[in-house]
């Protein structure tokens, strides 16, 4: 494995070198924890690594709340994402994610970007992005930026639609509805043991209901099902006007088959595909159950 | 002659610890040598191909290689437990980790750069990955170097044993049960990958190996046979190692092939196994198929078991071919058994073969017999507790197999972990709910003195003292991690009566050190220690003539202590009345008849008559036996017993299990330092909580598809479970001060508890490990099913 | 054959000086962009205590602190070490010979055996330390109190043993805590 490596300290700088690159091969390195592991087993020829870790802008860095909701950088580490209190209070499903991501060292140096750019269908902070339908902040090698809705912004197992002269800087996750006053959220990850596991399969929901308990809006991913992470907006939809605390049985058995219908898993290595459906399908109805206790 | 023991019991760190924790130690992978190679392998990339050309003149002509070699540039013997594998493979490929050729370059960079320009033309061939399959008549042969010797071409091996009067015995029995059992393929996964340096010395022809293996003797003498060299001209020096568990019990090929290198080159050379090289190219525990069949008669009394295994040998044979050995003292000797058949066999298969592994067979046979004796009290009604204790060893007992139990904690150990675990209050599990609990017993018999599979099962050891009253013990056995010179130098610290900081272990060179058969087999504390305390007390009867004579006496009776020798109150009792004021003494040099300094002595009998050092050599070989042709004997000079009660948590929506709690019992005999041995119990535990639960190396058509720690799940400190430990002691006189071998032990017992507690807890019937989530939502699935249609 | 070795030695990417505080010190050298801290930690500066057990990422044998965090320095690129304080098991060793607390607690309660993941063990802990320490506000948000036996478990995910079975690793870490309290 070897390749050259440039790193830009600006933004300015970084544009430039994407456009001195566009013409040839180049990847770019946030953690570079992914990227390594790929590059040793598939190395490539005459590959240059844009290193983003050197970039010091708050676009690429910076924590930002405003009353339409909380905007990151795509540059912030699990680690950063974890011990966000305002994320902890307010987005639950994503600190958890970023808790049950590989490990105590790897937290330090992965990204929030990196893990939505790497597109897996295992990604725990994308899939919890997913649940918590954020856009993603997308510059252009002109300085423009646009966004994009997460739940648009994988197109297969790492694929995303970023094209090579742009890049993710931020994640823009919107603020809860105005009436919204109970939050259900969390992340369920399923693997044999309790830590270092790529998900076998996952599930991300972040549910909100107003003062009187009747859920006014929900959002449910599911990861490690399907070739993206998917948003099961059907489900999602078919929990609105329901009281919380008052699912019942069937209802819960039919917002796990909903949720079912998402999922397209394969057999891997680590399960099969009829395993990851009976799986999503019994967590999926859990979180009704009891939701402190079946989150990691 | 009882004293109070001073160190001996002490739960006292280990000796090279400090050296290991701040860097200071040196392993394997951190030696470097003036002017040293790197050295790679080209491995297959088919596990079964005929090759038809190697290529290697591109690599050759790379700038930085300086040596390149095939099978045809090396004039060597095979290796092996049955000298069935080549160093280098010529004309075919038989299983995914064969060697084709090896690289000696610069750098490593530049080695693994010439790897890839070698090129070899392989004629893929089916390979036969189902020992089922190769046992079939028009199965092709697949080792080409034993042949004719069994009834099959691929049969590596076979084992036949049997006691007592099957056919009388089955007609006695109410209940009969047969079942079939699978067990996987896992790895010991070392945290340090296999490593070698070689360094052969033109000018005397001597070759100086730095190898982590754990049987240097017999490795000297392997290697010497491959090479067509004399073993005395090759010396092994022993690295501090990352890990064993038994993986370093035979020699592969790319220690031979390093040593090669060096030959060729006149140059050191080093070979590292990267993680993934680890995974698929070191040995595994062996795969096998158990099918048993168990009685009982109506008062639960066991009556006989037959067995019949089939054991995936891979290609080539190791030592773990004769894993039988410890697999039918299970089988013949756990638990009381009027009457005995088994029969094992290795057969070759394009796999990759499989080596030794702590427990070596153990694990998988104390999993079957334990899952049946749970079936079986099912089939009676009875209790699971009550079936063990009724048919628990005792001691005094002479086994079908000739086993002697001279000591025998069993039934101790059953009775403590189900008082401790409140098992039957807790057997019956609540039926409804997500999360369901449930208990399972096991319990193991392993050899705890030795294992006399080998010519001789000794160790010898040489202890000196010097004029500063220093003690070097120069003994024959290794530490691979466990603490057995911490151990060592405990027993001399209690047998000389000074400090531990003033003993050193020589034990890594085999140029130095007396002959010993290796680490393994739970030994090393056992004979290891004896050996010691022979050359000690001959050490002694040196050094209390000189002591006698300095204090005027004509007694002969003496207490070390305190750097001190002092005449022994010969009344019995506490010594001298001296000893008592020995510091206030020592402090104002003030001479006493009683007592002489330790140094003064060694310097007396050294510059003073009779002009002799203060040294002596010893060599313990246990009182164990050779067993006889019908593999029945006294193996082991004692036997360890061990009992575990675990309870677990399994999530029925997801299928994993949580083990929760952890109470084992284990026979040591006598604990030598319960840190050490704390770490024993639970690093033991804990692979075999892994072995239940997690881990298997995954094999499609003979190719690794996990070779790495992402999805080769070893637990991490998130998965421990709770482990309470109650060691019982014994005290067999056979052992040093009373103790017998614990290493292998704790994880023998645990998968079997663990699945009997997984069955408890669901009602279902688990026969395969491990026990994976998918295995149990499966099971659960099929009991709904066929609830639906009973109902 | 000109050809193919041509084609072998590929292109020559650039090096990259890189200067950083390695144990207290000021060093600099020369590296590849494609260079990892393990492998300059070991190869270049000859400091072997920090373990090579898998370069993946998976077995935390080679965890040093970068600024009083933990890494994997196998897959920590070289360059992103530039102008960071590095911190690896050789430096935890006081000047007069005597162990860091970390390393004597784990002596003292048995939780060394190979000794293979020992360094990156002693490491992650101290990072542990520095979490709770006021001391060391480089490391981001300090904790009250001492951390839970769970807290510790969690901490240590990315640091695998072979031999202990962790309990002892755990132990060591509470009682240090406990002594520091």
């Amino acid at each position: 494995m070897d390749f050259n490596i440039i790193t830009p300290v600006t933004v300015k700088e970084l544009l430039g070198t994407m456009k001195k690159f566009q013409k040839k091969k180049f990847r770019f390195g946030a953690g570079c924890t992914d990227l390594l592991m790929e590059l040793k087993r598939n190395p490539e020829e005459n590959l240059t690594v844009i290193n983003l870790s050197r970039v010091k802008d708050p676009l690429f860095t910076g924590i930002k709340k405003s009353a339409a909701g909380f905007r990151f950088g795509a540059m912030l580490t699990a680690h950063k994402i974890m011990v966000n209190e305002e994320i902890r209070n307010n987005f639950k499903v994503l600190h958890e994610a970023a808790e049950s991501l590989a490990s105590t060292q790897i937290r330090q140096v992965a990204t929030v970007g990196g893990n939505v750019c790497t597109a897996s269908p295992s990604g725990d902070m994308a899939c919890a992005l997913v649940a918590l339908e954020a856009d993603c902040e997308i510059l252009g090698i002109t300085g423009k930026k646009g966004m994009v809705p997460i739940t648009g912004f994988f197109t297969g197992v790492r694929k995303t639609v970023l094209k090579k002269n742009e890049l993710l800087c931020g994640i823009f996750v919107p603020a809860k509805n105005k009436k919204s006053k109970n939050i259900y959220s969390g992340f369920v990850k399923i693997g044999t043991r309790q830590s270092m596991e790529c998900s076998v399969v996952s599930l991300a929901y972040h549910i909100q209901a107003d003062a009187g308990g009747k859920i006014i809006h929900a959002g449910v991913a599911i990861g490690s099902s399907a070739p993206t992470i998917r948003f099961a907006e059907d489900a999602a939809h078919y929990l609105v006007g329901k009281k919380f605390e008052n699912i019942s049985v069937n209802e819960r058995k039919e917002f796990a088959a909903r949720v079912l219908t998402y999922a397209t898993p394969i057999d891997d290595l680590r399960a099969t595909a009829w395993y990851r459906k009976e799986v999503l399908f019994n967590i999926s109805k859990a979180i009704f159950e009891n939701d402190a206790k079946n989150s990691r | 002659m009882k004293k109070n023991l001073k160190v001996i019991g002490k739960p006292i760190p280990k000796h090279d610890a400090r050296s290991r924790i701040t860097g200071e130690a040196v392993y394997g992978h951190d030696i470097v040598l003036p002017h040293m190679l790197h050295g790679v392998i080209l491995r297959t990339e088919h596990p079964s191909a005929i090759i038809e050309s190697i290529d290697v003149s591109a690599a050759k002509k790379l700038p930085g290689v300086v040596c390149v070699i095939t099978a045809d540039d090396v004039d060597v013997n095979n290796i092996s437990y049955k000298r069935d594998h080549p160093i280098l493979k010529k004309n075919e490929v038989n299983c995914i980790r064969d060697e084709i050729a090896a690289v000696a370059a610069e750098t490593k960079e530049i080695a693994r750069q010439a790897l890839k320009l070698i090129k070899v033309k392989y004629k893929i061939r089916k390979g036969i990955y189902d020992p089922h399959e190769a046992l079939k008549k028009d199965a092709p042969q697949i080792n080409k170097f034993i042949g004719g010797k069994f009834s099959n071409k691929n049969i590596a091996e076979t084992f036949h044993y049997e006691h007592g009067n099957l056919a009388e015995e089955k007609k006695k029995s109410a209940v009969t049960i047969t079942r079939r059992f699978t067990l996987p393929r896992v790895t010991h996964a070392c945290m340090a990958t296999s490593n070698i340096t070689a360094h052969y010395t033109k000018t005397d022809k001597k070759l100086l190996l730095y190898s982590s293996t754990q049987v240097p003797f017999l490795y000297q003498r392997d290697m010497a046979h491959a090479l067509k060299m004399n073993p005395s001209d090759i010396r092994i020096i022993q690295p501090v190692i990352g890990g064993g568990f038994g993986s370093k019990l035979d020699m592969y090929p790319f220690e031979p092939i390093c040593a090669l290198l060096s030959i060729k080159t006149g140059r050191p050379v080093q070979i590292l196994y990267s993680r993934e090289e680890e995974f698929i190219a070191s040995p595994t525990r062996q795969p096998m198929i158990i099918d048993l069949t168990v009685g009982a008669d109506a008062k639960g009394n066991f009556t006989f078991r037959e067995i019949n295994i089939i054991k995936d040998n891979g290609a080539y044979t190791s030592w773990g071919a004769t894993t039988p050995f410890v697999i039918m003292q299970a089988f013949s000797s756990l638990y009381k058994i009027p009457a005995c058949c088994f029969d094992a066999m290795a057969v070759y298969t394009n796999n990759v073969f499989a080596g030794s592994f702590r427990g070596y067979g153990n694990p998988q046979a104390t999993f079957a017999l334990e899952r049946m004796i749970d079936l079986l009290a099912d089939e009676l009604g009875m209790g699971k507790a009550e079936i063990r204790l009724l048919n628990a060893n005792e001691k005094g007992e002479v086994t079908g197999q000739g086993l002697h139990y001279e000591t025998c904690g069993h039934k101790e150990c059953l009775e403590t972990v189900i008082a401790k675990s409140h098992f039957k209050k807790k057997k019956s599990p609540e039926k409804s709910g997500r999360y369901k609990r449930g208990i399972g017993l096991a319990s193991m018999l392993h050899v705890g003195g030795g294992a006399k599979i080998y010519r001789s099962d000794g160790c010898g050891t040489t202890v000196k003292i010097d004029p500063y009253g220093f003690c070097t013990v120069i003994t024959g056995s290794t530490e691979i991690g466990q603490g057995s010179e911490t151990v060592l130098a405990m027993m001399a610290a209690e047998e000389l009566g000074i400090d531990l900081n003033k003993i050193k272990i020589i034990n890594t060179d085999t140029d130095v050190k007396p002959w010993d058969v290796g680490v393994h087999a739970s030994r090393t504390s056992f004979v290891a220690g004896n050996s010691l305390l022979g050359a000690i007390k001959i050490l002694k009867e040196k050094l209390n003539k000189k002591a006698a004579q300095l204090l005027n006496t004509n007694d002969s009776y003496f207490d070390y202590e305190n750097g001190n020798i002092y005449l022994q109150n010969t009344n019995g009792g506490e010594p001298a009345n001296a000893k008592k004021n020995s510091v206030l003494k020592k402090n104002s040099e003030i001479p006493d008849s009683s007592f002489v300094k330790l140094d003064k002595v060694v310097r007396e009998m050294h510059f003073g008559e009779p002009n002799e050092l203060a040294i002596a050599s010893y060599f313990y070989e246990p009182s164990s036996k050779f067993q006889d042709k019908t593999f029945k004997g006294n193996v082991s000079g004692t036997y360890a017993f061990a009992s575990q009660s675990i309870e677990v948590e399994v999530d029925t929506y997801t299928g994993n299990v949580k083990v929760l709690d952890i109470y084992v019992a284990q026979d040591v005999g006598k604990v030598l330092n319960p840190l050490l041995l704390d770490g024993q119990i639970e690093g033991g535990i804990l692979q075999g909580v892994g072995y239940a639960l997690s881990e298997e190396l995954l094999v499609k058509e003979g190719r690794i598809l996990n070779p790495n720690f992402h999805n080769y799940k070893m637990l991490t400190a998130a998965d421990i479970p709770n482990i309470h430990f109650y060691p019982v002691e014994t005290n067999d006189k056979q052992g040093p001060y009373g103790a017998k071998g614990v290493g292998e032990a704790p994880l023998i017992p645990t998968a079997a508890a663990i699945a009997n507690a997984v069955c408890n807890a669901l009602a279902i019937e688990l026969l395969d490990l491990p026990v994976t989530p998918e295995k149990i939502l499966k099971a659960l699935a099929e009991k709904e099913k066929l609830k639906k249609q009973t109902v | 054959m000109r050809e193919r070795m041509k084609k072998v030695k590929s292109v020559q990417y650039p090096q990259h000086e890189i200067s950083f505080i390695l144990n207290g010190k000021k060093v600099s050298c020369k590296t590849k962009g494609s260079a990892v801290l393990l492998d300059v930690i070991r190869d270049v500066f000859e400091l072997k205590g920090t373990k090579p057990g898998c370069h993946e990422g998976e077995c935390g044998a080679c965890t040093v602190l970068v600024d009083n965090v933990p890494v994997n320095s196998c897959l920590f690129l070289a360059v992103n070490a530039d102008g960071k304080n590095i911190l690896t098991v050789e430096g935890l060793l006081h000047a007069d010979g005597t162990l860091d607390p970390v390393q004597e607690s784990l002596v003292q309660n048995g939780a060394v055996q190979c000794g293979f993941c020992s360094s990156g063990m002693a490491m992650s802990l101290k990072a542990l330390v520095h979490q709770y320490e006021n001391a060391h506000p480089v490391a981001g948000e300090i904790k009250k109190g001492i951390p839970s036996r769970d807290e510790i478990k969690k901490h240590l995910e990315g640091n695998l043993c072979r031999c202990t079975g962790y309990v002892k690793i755990l132990d060591a870490a509470e009682k240090l805590f406990l002594n520091n309290e």
